[in-house]
């Protein structure tokens, strides 16, 4: 099904993501200040820091959506506009109006008019794509249900199927954890596993540390500036989280019955 | 393909009916509007000859092009901007005429430039300082206005009357709209209408999510220039029947009506196609009877008509249903917390006791065959709890007792199955995930089966 | 309202003399300046609260349906009285209020059946009220200050015409400064009844009508009626010649009453209330909390905004005043950053859009030149055949100078402006190019990878900039003593060590945790 599986010999050394010195600014206060950072190929990641550190606008300004101060982003080796069906983008769920009359199926099938180019509309074979994706987040009996009649977590699982049909190598995610119930997050937790089972990158915008351990296996702190970013086991310091956070984040950390910080 | 399970295909019977139901809702409409022309004949004495042929066309046709592109100004979110950019293009009729004399076209392309530079004045305002939307907007409309008032002043300071009927354009005057007039309306809303159909999936993914689009590498800022100009190509079409004043009304309720009545956008099109183009048509025609109406308000009466029939009345979403289905669950819910309590409350108390019974073995036999006071039910009270108790003794699954109520063998089954239908749901919370069942909505006011395949079930009871 | 408006003749009688207020208020420019300068404060004021509630266009939706409760409240007094009443009369102030206020609640109603977005029920609601008032107007009213154009211009160009008189017997200041009552002169309003030797009397035919003959007819009855009988104010008993003695009198606009009270009341309100309506502006939850009553203060709010819009609507129409209500006060909040200031500011803006609009219109372009050239010029230029005379509508022009005064805010102010904004985002961006590369070397300095990353040929690349760029950066750099080159390296001084780090120090935190 995949195209993208097999890894040519010259691009197992490339990273997934590559950015380098990336500064992204909103008037003259720096959002993300000379960033590098380099995702290997087939990792779950997390970017992780607090309120304001950037990191929805690292992923925004890594896909062009919001314009650099400075900086390079080469995704697999290529800038994002040659490489752009390499990368599947999950926007935070409240960006849209989910009052929008449309079906699930279709929000789905909106993953494909990229591919499908000016002028073109989506046939049979594009349905059957999504309802495959659908299938894959197990939204399968959902497929005509009007969009507004989804719960949150069924929302953000809407848009996951939506990034899956597009059959990426690399995936960016923001936020997917926000104000999900319980069984929508095991299930996208279940889908990003199997995407990095498959040989995916996986970049997910999260916010909270306590879960943090437990799903990914590399991590990038960020407070404006990459403080650390790694295999997890390395980057996941109480040294790194206190210098991301600043002091209290010990006790977050220690504590583990302590409230994760508040969500963005 | 995957296979359909046997929710599916009851989603696709439904999604069956939605679309005929969609069909009929055109059909009446378009009844309605063939009874119209007899009974304003007969009625109205409407006469209709030539000229109110005339009218009537176009008026229907300016109404099929704002319902049609007023979809996207709803959608968007900008349905004020339609208001502002109505105003915005009063100077330029004004201007077009001092320049070139009364031609339609021309006039047309006048109050399109300044209607459009008003677009821009409002995103460079909110893009260059701190002022938000609506008060940019406000400027425009006010600013605009002014300016295309103060035109129309001097220019009816000129001798000559060519300038007569320059004003109809604030009000909107539809006995004005001549053939060439309906021909130019045609052609304009046609190419309007194509460049809708080609750039149809990628209009549609930025009204949705202009954040996606962008990331997938559409061009989104020429394509919504591109979907704001054919707004205002509706806009500035309309004017001549509408007036720039309540051009807004025109715009967007026949959108908002039919959106009402369906969940697809290519269906919500349609309809506002439909019901533009009946306001248009009956607006038009009321007004070319009745010379002393400005068109304009008679079309937004129309319109708004439609959108309080629709907001009451569109099945599922609307009003009335709403208030109807929240009336029958409150019953519901009353009866079956009343079955409930008395179920629990005879189950608890009511066995009388047997020689030689300890008192243990006595309340853990169940016992359903003594009744229970009024004053006992305390899950509802009041009016609620008549309410329940009138709707079981109709079952005949609970009689009265005096004061106090009793159960039925028909009650004791209804409850007994509620019951376990209560104990199912339970399980389903629990064991959803490692019996690997399909998620759905939790509601224990409903049976479980109505919402798991049957083997889904049967899993449940297995855990029980 | 008349003997409030005794009351403020006579006060400014003391100050002037009779002749020369007379003189003033029969001006038309300053009648209409001083109307529009009153229109133009007490829609800045409220205005300013609008726009940082983000309501603005709510004016607008009001200024619309004022005009319904104008056309209620005059057909119902229509049919009760039996005539006509003044567009000036307290009930149809009150239906207008209640019209504002029906506006604001159909939007609500609208919105909260939760099938509606905000934007569209708004743009549902006022269309509909305001086509309701049209069909009512163009088909069942016909009066001559209420019809379509008043609706969309006013006609604050005549409000000097549209007077009470007020007649006064002693207040006439001489040349000494002391009053003296001047016996010859009477303010005795005169009743002629058909005793009176000056009644004048007209034969009527009696039964004319009822039998359908004319008075010619020899079975015409007739009667003598009193032809000139009834009340007579003494400016009128003047004029008819019944009183031999002149009256003083002063014409009063009554436009400029109505806009005075109501700017009046506005102000009070804006200043009794100014806390309550700050908080709920910025914290409606806080207002909440504290027992502000933040929906009370909206109705509030909406009510007054109704009360302006129906005093302005004579002299300017529901459509122009909502220029009043938006263009001052966005232009001030360009200005300024304190709500006290971007109150004062707007007014100030307002009044003198109204003073100079009214040359605008007589074709004085802010005393630069004159329209007339222009178009003459024009028809010169391009052969046209415009006429060179200008003369428009002023309240539309009184809108074009304050939009005008918006234009310049929005290039000229020295905080916000265009140009000021200009300048500044060149030097921060400069200043920030500066801070992008000292950041870069402090943080690659003497590490392993630093030959790649601090080499002057190939800095540029990391940042994607042009090679020219980063030369010009770093010129700029070393000549503040922050960088110095060796051989193609660029390291840091001991100066730029410190800059770089008070920068990570002050500008890269953020809050951190438990907000």
């Amino acid at each position: 099904m995949s195209g993208h599986n097999g890894h040519d010999p010259h691009e197992i050394s490339t990273a997934a993501l590559d950015i380098d010195d990336l500064t992204v600014a909103y008037n003259s206060k720096p959002a993300i200040w000379d960033i590098d950072l380099r995702v290997p190929e087939g990792v779950l990641m997390a970017i992780i820091g607090p309120n304001g550190a950037g990191k929805s606008t690292l992923i925004k300004a890594a896909l062009k959506l919001i314009p650099r101060a400075a900086g390079t982003v080469q995704f697999c080796g290529q800038p994002y506009e040659q490489v752009r069906s390499l990368v599947g983008y999950v926007p935070q769920r409240g960006s849209v109006d989910w009052d929008f009359p449309t079906s699930v199926i279709d929000v789905v099938t909106m993953g494909l008019y990229a591919k499908l180019g000016w002028f073109r509309r989506p046939g049979r074979q594009e349905r059957m794509l999504a309802l495959h994706a659908l299938e894959q987040v197990g939204m399968q009996d959902f497929a005509e249900r009007q969009i507004s009649q989804l719960s949150g977590g069924q929302q953000q699982r809407t848009f996951l199927a939506r990034a899956l049909v597009q059959d990426a190598r690399i995936y960016l995610m923001d936020e997917p954890f926000a104000a999900v119930d319980a069984v929508t997050e095991r299930a996208i937790i279940t889908i990003l596993h199997e995407l990095r089972a498959r040989g995916k990158t996986v970049v997910v915008v999260h916010h909270d540390l306590q879960t943090a351990k437990e799903y990914f296996d590399w991590v990038t702190l960020l407070n404006v500036e990459v403080v650390a970013s790694g295999p997890l086991a390395e980057t996941f310091t109480p040294k790194n989280l206190r210098q991301t956070y600043g002091g209290r984040v010990a006790y977050l950390y220690d504590d583990q019955s302590a409230p994760a910080t508040g969500e963005e | 393909m995957p296979k359909l399970p046997a929710e599916d295909r009851h989603r696709a019977s439904f999604e069956q009916r939605r679309i005929q139901r969609f069909w009929l809702l055109i059909g009446i409409t378009a009844l309605v509007a063939a009874l119209f022309v007899p009974f304003s004949q007969i009625f109205l004495h409407v006469e209709y000859d030539y000229t109110l042929r005339t009218v009537a066309l176009g008026g229907a046709l300016l109404g099929v092009v704002s319902g049609v592109l007023g979809c996207f100004a709803v959608l968007r979110h900008q349905s004020l901007l339609g208001d502002a950019l109505s105003h915005a293009a009063l100077p330029g009729v004004a201007l077009a005429f001092l320049l070139a004399g009364r031609d339609l076209g021309l006039l047309l392309i006048g109050a399109g430039l300044t209607s459009w530079l008003g677009v821009h004045f409002i995103r460079m305002v909110t893009n260059t300082t701190r002022i938000k939307q609506d008060a940019a907007m406000g400027i425009v409309l006010a600013a605009w206005f002014a300016a295309g008032i103060a035109l129309l002043v001097y220019i009816q300071a000129r001798p000559d009357a060519s300038q007569a009927g320059l004003d109809t354009f604030i009000f909107g005057q539809a006995a004005a709209i001549v053939e060439r007039d309906v021909q130019l309306i045609a052609v304009v809303g046609a190419a309007s209408f194509i460049t809708l159909g080609l750039f149809w999936k990628e209009f549609k993914l930025i009204t949705f999510d202009a954040e996606f689009a962008g990331a997938n590498g559409f061009r989104v800022n020429i394509l919504s220039m591109i979907l704001s100009t054919l707004i205002v190509v509706a806009i500035v079409l309309g004017l001549q029947l509408a007036g720039v004043i309540l051009m807004v009304g025109m715009l967007i309720a026949s959108g908002i009506a039919a959106r009402q009545w369906t969940d697809k956008l290519g269906q919500m099109i349609i309809l506002s196609a439909v019901f533009g183009a009946f306001s248009g048509s009956a607006g038009a025609i009321v007004s070319a009877v009745d010379a002393d109406i400005p068109t304009g308000p008679l079309i937004v009466v129309v319109a708004f008509l439609l959108v309080v029939i629709s907001l009451c009345f569109a099945p599922g979403r609307g009003l009335v249903w709403t208030l109807l289905r929240r009336h029958s669950d409150r019953r519901r819910f009353a009866a079956q917390t009343i079955l409930h309590d008395l179920y629990h409350y005879a189950m608890d108390h009511g066995a009388p006791a047997t020689p030689g019974e300890t008192l243990g073995e006595r309340a853990s036999r169940p016992h359903l065959g003594s009744a229970v006071p009024e004053a006992f039910l305390v899950g509802v009270r009041g009016a609620t709890a008549r309410v329940g108790l009138r709707q079981l003794s109709a079952r005949g699954q609970v009689q009265q007792r005096g004061d106090a109520w009793l159960l039925t063998p028909a009650g004791i089954e209804a409850a007994t199955k509620d019951d376990h239908n209560h104990q199912l749901w339970a399980v389903y919370r629990q064991y959803s995930d490692e019996l690997a069942l399909p998620m759905v909505a939790e509601d224990r006011q409903q049976d479980i089966r109505n919402f798991l395949p049957g083997e889904a079930v049967e899993k449940l009871e297995r855990q029980l | 309202m008349f003997q409030l408006e005794r009351l403020i003749v006579q006060f400014l009688l003391n100050f002037v003399a009779r002749e020369d207020l007379n003189a003033f208020l029969r001006n038309p420019q300053y009648t209409a300046t001083l109307v529009g300068s009153l229109i133009a404060v007490s829609g800045a004021l409220l205005g300013t609260f609008l726009l940082l509630r983000g309501m603005s266009l709510t004016s607008d939706a009001i200024s619309h349906t004022v005009l319904l409760g104008i056309v209620v409240a005059f057909m119902l007094m229509s049919s009760i009285l039996g005539q006509k009443p003044d567009l000036s009369s307290v009930w149809l102030i009150i239906g207008a209020a209640a019209a504002g206020v029906a506006t604001v609640i159909l939007t609500e109603l609208i919105y909260r059946s939760g099938l509606v977005k905000q934007d569209a029920a708004l743009g549902l609601a006022f269309p509909l009220l305001f086509a309701l008032a049209v069909i009512i107007v163009s088909r069942f009213v016909d009066d001559v200050h209420l019809d379509e154009d008043a609706v969309m211009v006013g006609e604050i160009g005549v409000a000097w015409a549209n007077t009470n008189s007020h007649c006064l017997v002693q207040a006439e200041r001489t040349a000494d400064g002391a009053h003296r009552a001047k016996p010859e002169y009477s303010c005795d309003s005169v009743t002629i009844t058909p005793n009176d030797p000056r009644a004048e009397f007209t034969r009527q035919c009696v039964n004319c009508r009822r039998l359908g003959i004319s008075p010619r007819d020899k079975e015409a009855e007739f009667t003598e009626i009193c032809a000139n009988c009834g009340d007579y104010s003494p400016a009128q008993a003047w004029q008819a010649g019944f009183t031999q003695k002149e009256p003083l009198l002063v014409f009063w606009p009554k436009s400029i009453t109505v806009m005075a009270v109501m700017t009046l009341l506005t102000t009070i309100v804006v200043v009794l209330f100014y806390k309550e309506l700050k908080l709920s502006t910025f914290d409606p939850t806080l207002a909440a909390a504290l027992g502000f009553h933040p929906t009370l203060l909206h109705y509030g709010l909406m009510v007054m905004v109704s009360l302006v819009a129906v005093g302005a609507f004579d002299a300017v129409g529901s459509i122009l005043v909502v220029a009043f209500f938006i263009i001052p006060p966005a232009a001030a909040y360009l200005l300024t950053d304190r709500l006290p200031r971007m109150l004062v500011y707007s007014s100030l803006i307002g009044a003198a859009g109204a003073y100079l609009g009214y040359d605008l219109a007589r074709g004085n372009l802010l005393g630069l030149a004159q329209i007339s050239d222009i178009l003459a010029g024009l028809n010169d230029l391009f052969g046209l055949d415009l006429i060179e005379k200008w003369d428009s509508s002023i309240s539309a022009s009184m809108v074009l100078m304050i939009f005008f005064f918006f234009l310049a805010a929005w290039i000229f102010s020295p905080k916000y402006g265009l140009v000021s904004t200009m300048i500044r985002r060149s030097n921060q961006r400069r200043s920030f190019d500066h801070q992008v590369v000292l950041g870069h070397i402090h943080r690659h300095q003497g590490r392993v990878a630093e030959s790649d990353e601090v080499t002057a040929s190939t800095l540029h690349r990391h940042f994607r900039w042009s090679p020219t760029k980063m030369q010009r950066v770093l010129r700029q750099l070393r000549a503040r003593n922050l960088v110095q080159t060796e051989a193609d390296l660029v390291s840091l001084t001991a100066r730029g060590e410190t800059h770089a780090r008070m920068f990570r120090q002050t500008q890269l935190t953020t809050e951190t945790g438990g907000e």
